[in-house]
């Protein structure tokens, strides 16, 4: 398989608009002017691309549901917020090829009639920002960003928007605060964002994976599009693969490889003389899955069927030396940290289950714990305002399920029996 | 209009309306932190958890927040569901993780939301092992302390404080569960309603530091309804006292003024009534005397010059003192005003007769739905509720425009701000009243900006037109009631008046008397001068020439509860209870009069104001007609309003509007170089200001003129300069400051009383090398 995303992707050397023209970019500019807003959103949803930062819902309905007669100004955002541990796939997009993500926004922006976008950022990315500020710069200069771009009538202005750096910040109405000047709290679900968003007007918020598919999908039509992908998958996808692997990282892949290639022939396997105890698919805010999945295809459905979900696409391997507990303490105390502190059941209940797996994970669990942590999180999951805390709770629940006898021996030995002192037989 | 079953109750709800707020309209009860009837929903706290099972059958019953979900036909809600009161105990249980469990030391105690809704919600025993989170608390001022450990972030102090009041510098910061209530560094808090952070918030991170001084349990505390006396809004308060000592003020509801809220000086200025030097013994040319003696004493007085007697009431002196001072008067035909200055006097007069030829004046209630207002003056000092009413206004898209000499807070928030000499207010308003008559071309810059007010008043559906009475001239009044005649019928005019109790006293008073009354003091027709409540002596602008009166009085009987210097000159003082120990009536700046009752007695035998001058009649031996017979005699018709209900509006006939509103271009345009502004804060009246808390927060005295003028004159800040008004000289470092109007200086009140100038009066200037 050719790359689509990554075949131009430079970390070190990212192509300024000159060269990047030369490798055929902001071809699909053409493309886009040459049809109807709403040919392109039809396009889109024919191509089935779904949305890659986590959800998976269909981008080009997200786009129809906005509506044609939205009110204006009308906002696009791009979200480069990425901060879930093991995933790093935007940053790659990010520092090796601004160019790519500037073109998307403008085909995305132009087919949503959006007048002003917002390429959000996250602050650890700050360099990558800069890159970006550099080559919006050179868009500007050239024309393609602008008023009446291409001579097209179209006017577009995009602002780059360096985060404050917080993991909330990537949450789609936090985002919105944040943008604004505000504490990033999450805002209410109603109205949506679609239909008030940033300072109170219609907003369409896109990951920015999934936005740099547009000018393909333009270019080359959502058959090619479908065609890319494997067992039912459609496109290419950025995979992130991390943990107890040979050679953990990025690779562009059919949607619907599955987890097996990647992890034993992509990223190299596990060590030598390893077994794999098992892996999150997604992210850290997905369920694990089990060396009983490894031939679950990775894309959105077969990975839910399976009982987590495909999330970012970024798999984290444990292998028989990982301790799960340790791991999953290690999850929740991250996002015990970045909950934005605005509803009681995430602010004080993942410290709560943090506290809790601490005392498990160094050997001071009580008998009563894993059913406290189950009835805990069985309020937190669900009550929370935002999908922060859901995402929170969801490893930790198929982690009690998936390793249940290491807990248990955890509570009853008094110790973790992955200590190095422990396995080293002393 | 539908209804929605809730607990098996069928209830009938407005549309758009919440099932939390649908519930407790209709007397349920829903438990909440965050939810806020003035700041709304927020969705954070999640205590109001409730069960809706959906019409459709096949539909899973689902736990919802009352607070976001909103009501709808059809739907069967349940409080009392199992899995309702799960999420409310978790949410409890994660509060208490690391709730201090300090209730016993915890001045909120007995009175905690938190405490309740534990006790009323929350697991009976504590399973969570860890250490609980710590904070450093802030220093924020004399009023109100901090204490941080206590806090379950339910966001209801920033969404008052900075949503709500629109102040700025309190917040949150940090996130997770460390998120911190504060202000970016220790410091008095700036807005003039942080102490309704005391009560807003629902567990004690901040509770009353002036309370905390003489704390006493809530179940300990005598309470009574009560009207606040610190300005004429009349906000509903809650006094509270212990073992004859007033200990603190909190809010009492009334649904068209005050609400849910009070200012500052409301809620911190009683500490005049504990102040050491308030008078609690009669005495007799200075020494100590009994009651009765001092009454004998007073009685021998009067008999001895007979109708040679004046009597001065006062704007904060309730209705029955004043009507009973005034019938006294009438005994044997001496003067009577509430006034010791005839500008004010005229000014308040004519404020409350527009206010009668109009529709009145409209509650805060209806301020806030105002959609454009005009503000003359500076509100925030002379009537701080209707600022934050305003601010209300202003947060819901209303335009304001402010005229204004001075520095004025309101002008942050205006769309349209004129700084304008106080001389030149007259022009200035007559311009907008026949602009309003008449559209015409603007042919200068200020005059541009003047028709755009206009523009935007006439515009609007709600229009407010609002003056401060004590720095306008009687015919600026009026000028103010034609525009607003001129608007058309939906116009509303409002004033803030001089006192808690100035539309009742210039219902007692005649424009003309306060100068009747000094010149047959300085003529030698009046030797004898009873005075409750009032400090002429004190006076901004007449003072001077009132001690230089009081030389030529044979006797200078006063009756007050504060030390003011006509009190400290008093041949006869006669204390008379403060406003939390004595019941009385004051009728505000609607007109409306709302009774009060005592909440207790101090130690000391302290009559009201009417009591005394009911004895001393007895002693005369005048028949004077008992307090309600004399308020009968007074307002035809009048019936004591009942403390605690809402108030009800004084009948009084009307007195007809026939004002000359003709500008006296002689007298206002040649002020000379320089004139006077008053310019105050919201911690001054002339109770409050015998109240340490808040005197702590007073701001620095100083001559403040604009940039320009200091530029003019070749000042920087901080450098001197001597100010010399008719009765005396005071050197004050400058400070430059935008809000002031070209050619004018903004002066605090006790300045003014030094230089004896008033609001608009000239003063030179001159730099002190």
């Amino acid at each position: 398989m050719e790359a689509v995303l990554t075949h131009h992707l430079d970390i070190n050397a990212p192509l300024n608009l000159q060269a990047y023209r030369a490798a055929g970019g902001y071809r699909s500019l053409n493309a886009a002017f040459d049809r109807k807003p709403e040919e392109i959103i039809e396009t889109v949803e024919a191509a089935n691309l779904r949305g890659r930062g986590g959800a998976g819902f269909s981008c080009g309905l997200k786009w129809r549901l906005r509506g044609a007669d939205a009110p204006r100004p009308r906002y696009l955002i791009c979200n480069i917020d990425e901060s879930e541990p093991g995933t790093f796939k935007d940053r790659h997009l990010l520092y090796g090829g601004p160019h790519q993500i500037i073109e998307a926004v403008i085909v995305s922006a132009y087919a949503l009639q959006a007048e002003q976008a917002v390429i959000f950022v996250r602050g650890e990315y700050a360099k990558g920002g800069n890159g970006l500020r550099r080559a919006l710069e050179e868009a500007e200069i050239a024309g393609l960003v602008g008023t009446n771009i291409g001579g097209n009538g179209f006017d577009l202005q995009i602002e780059v928007h360096v985060s404050g750096g917080r993991y909330i910040c990537g949450e789609e109405t936090a985002m919105l605060n944040a943008i604004e000047g505000r504490r990033p709290n999450p805002r209410p679900k109603i109205p949506r964002p679609s239909v008030k968003g940033l300072w109170g007007y219609p907003t369409t918020t896109n990951n920015v994976e999934t936005l740099v598919n547009v000018p393909h999908i333009l270019l080359n039509g959502a058959a090619w599009f479908h065609d890319l992908g494997v067992n039912g998958g459609c496109g290419t996808k950025l995979f992130c693969v991390s943990g107890m692997v040979q050679h953990p990282g990025l690779f562009e892949l059919p949607c619907g490889t599955s987890a097996r290639e990647l992890i034993f022939e992509h990223a190299g396997g596990l060590a030598e003389g390893r077994t794999l105890l098992g892996f999150l698919p997604g992210g850290a805010s997905t369920a694990f899955l089990l060396p009983e999945h490894l031939d679950v295809p990775m894309d959105f459905d077969p990975v839910a069927k399976a009982g987590s979900r495909l999330g970012t696409g970024s798999i984290i391997v444990l292998d028989d030396t990982t301790c799960p507990v340790q791991v999953t303490l290690n999850l929740m105390r991250f996002f015990a940290r970045e909950s934005c502190g605005f509803c009681t059941p995430c602010r004080d209940g993942l410290p709560y289950l943090a506290q809790i797996l601490t005392a498990i994970a160094a050997g001071e669990g009580q008998a009563e714990d894993l059913a406290l942590l189950e009835e805990l999180s069985d309020i937190i999951g669900p009550q929370s305002f935002c999908a922060f805390a859901p995402g929170a709770v969801t490893p930790l629940i198929s982690s009690l399920q998936g390793f249940r006898k290491h807990y248990e021996s955890h509570i009853a030995t008094g110790r973790c029996p992955f200590d190095a002192a422990d396995r080293n037989g002393a | 209009m539908g209804t929605i079953r809730i607990e098996n109750h069928e209830i009938p709800f407005r549309e758009g309306d919440n099932i939390l707020k649908t519930a407790l309209a209709a007397g349920m009860e829903i438990p909440y932190f965050c939810y806020h009837t003035a700041l709304g929903s927020l969705g954070a706290c999640r205590l109001c958890a409730v069960e809706i099972t959906p019409k459709d059958p096949g539909k899973a019953p689902q736990v919802v927040m009352a607070c976001l979900e909103p009501a709808r036909g059809g739907i069967e809600v349940s409080i009392s569901s199992a899995a309702a009161q799960q999420v409310r105990q978790k949410v409890i249980e994660f509060l208490m993780t690391n709730h201090p469990h300090d209730c016993p030391v915890c001045d909120e105690g007995g009175e905690c939301h938190l405490q309740e809704m534990t006790v009323a919600c929350g697991p009976p025993y504590r399973r969570y092992r860890g250490r609980k989170r710590t904070f450093t608390n802030q220093y924020l001022g004399p009023l109100v302390h901090h204490e941080m450990n206590r806090c379950i972030t339910c966001y209801r102090c920033t969404r008052f404080y900075q949503d709500y009041a629109l102040g700025d510098d309190l917040g949150a910061m940090r996130l997770r569960n460390e998120v911190y209530f504060g202000r970016f560094q220790d410091g008095p808090l700036a807005s003039p309603f942080a102490g309704n952070l005391v009560e807003i918030c629902p567990t004690g991170v901040f509770t009353d530091a002036v309370f905390r001084q003489h704390f006493a349990r809530v179940w300990d505390l005598k309470t009574a309804p009560s009207i606040c006396p610190h300005c004429s809004i009349g906000c509903n308060t809650l006094p509270g006292a212990r073992d004859g000592m007033l200990r603190r003020v909190r809010n009492r509801f009334h649904p068209d003024l005050n609400r849910w809220f009070i200012c500052d000086r409301g809620r911190y200025g009683h500490q005049y009534s504990e102040h050491p030097a308030r008078p609690l013994t009669s005495r007799v040319d200075g020494a100590k005397v009994s009651y009765r003696q001092a009454l004998a004493a007073a009685a021998e007085q009067i008999k001895a010059v007979g109708d040679k007697t004046g009597g001065l009431g006062s704007v904060r002196e309730d209705l029955e003192g004043n009507t009973l001072l005034r019938a006294l008067l009438n005994g044997f035909n001496g003067i009577f005003t509430a006034f010791s200055d005839p500008r004010l006097e005229a000014a308040t007069i004519t404020a409350v007769t527009a206010l009668q030829n109009t529709t009145g004046a409209p509650s805060l209630a209806e301020m806030e739905q105002a959609d454009a207002a005009l503000i003359v003056g500076d509100l925030t000092a002379h009537a701080p509720m209707i600022d934050l009413a305003l601010r209300q206004a202003y947060r819901s898209g209303a335009r304001l425009a402010v005229l204004h000499s001075g520095p004025t807070p309101l002008a942050r928030f205006a769309a349209t701000a004129l700084a304008i000499p106080p001389h030149e207010m007259s022009v200035c308003l007559s311009h907008l009243s026949e602009r309003a008559a008449a559209p015409s071309a603007a042919n200068s810059n200020q005059k541009e900006m003047l028709a755009n007010i206009v523009v935007s008043l006439t515009a609007s559906h709600r229009p407010l037109l609002i003056g401060v009475t004590e720095t306008l001239s009687a015919s600026q009044i009026a000028v103010l009631a034609q525009l607003a005649a001129a608007l058309g019928p939906g116009a509303r005019l409002a004033y803030a008046l001089p006192g808690a109790n100035a539309y009742g006293a210039a219902l007692l008073s005649q424009t003309g008397r306060a100068t009747a009354m000094l010149e047959a003091i300085e003529t030698g027709h009046i030797q004898n001068l009873i005075v409750a409540g009032n400090d002429p002596l004190g006076d901004t602008r007449l003072g001077a020439r009132w001690r230089a009166a009081r030389q030529r009085l044979d006797s200078l009987i006063v009756l007050d509860c504060v030390a003011t210097a006509t009190a400290e000159a008093a041949d006869i003082l006669i204390p008379v209870a403060a406003w939390a120990e004595r019941s009385g009536t004051f009728v505000n700046y609607e007109g409306r009069a709302q009774g009060f009752t005592h909440t207790f007695r101090r130690p000391e035998f302290l009559p009201s104001t009417a009591e005394v001058i009911a004895d001393l009649a007895r002693h005369l031996e005048l028949v004077l007609p008992d307090i309600a017979a004399a308020l009968g005699d007074t307002f035809p018709g009048y019936q004591a309003p009942v403390p605690g209900a809402p108030g009800s509006p004084l009948p009084a006939p009307a007195i007809p509007m026939h004002i000359d509103t003709t500008i006296h271009q002689g007298c206002e345009s040649h002020p000379g170089r320089w004139q006077a502004a008053l310019s105050t804060w919201y911690g001054d009246d002339p109770l409050a200001s015998f109240a340490p808390a808040l005197t702590e927060l007073v701001p620095a005295v100083a001559a403040l003129i604009s940039p320009a003028a200091a530029l003019n004159e070749g000042i920087k800040a901080g450098e001197r300069v001597r100010l010399q008004g008719p009765a005396g000289t005071v050197v004050l470092p400058v400070q430059p400051d935008n809000d002031v109007a070209a050619g004018t200086i903004a002066l605090t009140r006790a300045v003014l009383a030094q230089l004896g100038a008033g609001h608009g009066d000239p003063l030179e200037l001159e730099k002190v090398s």
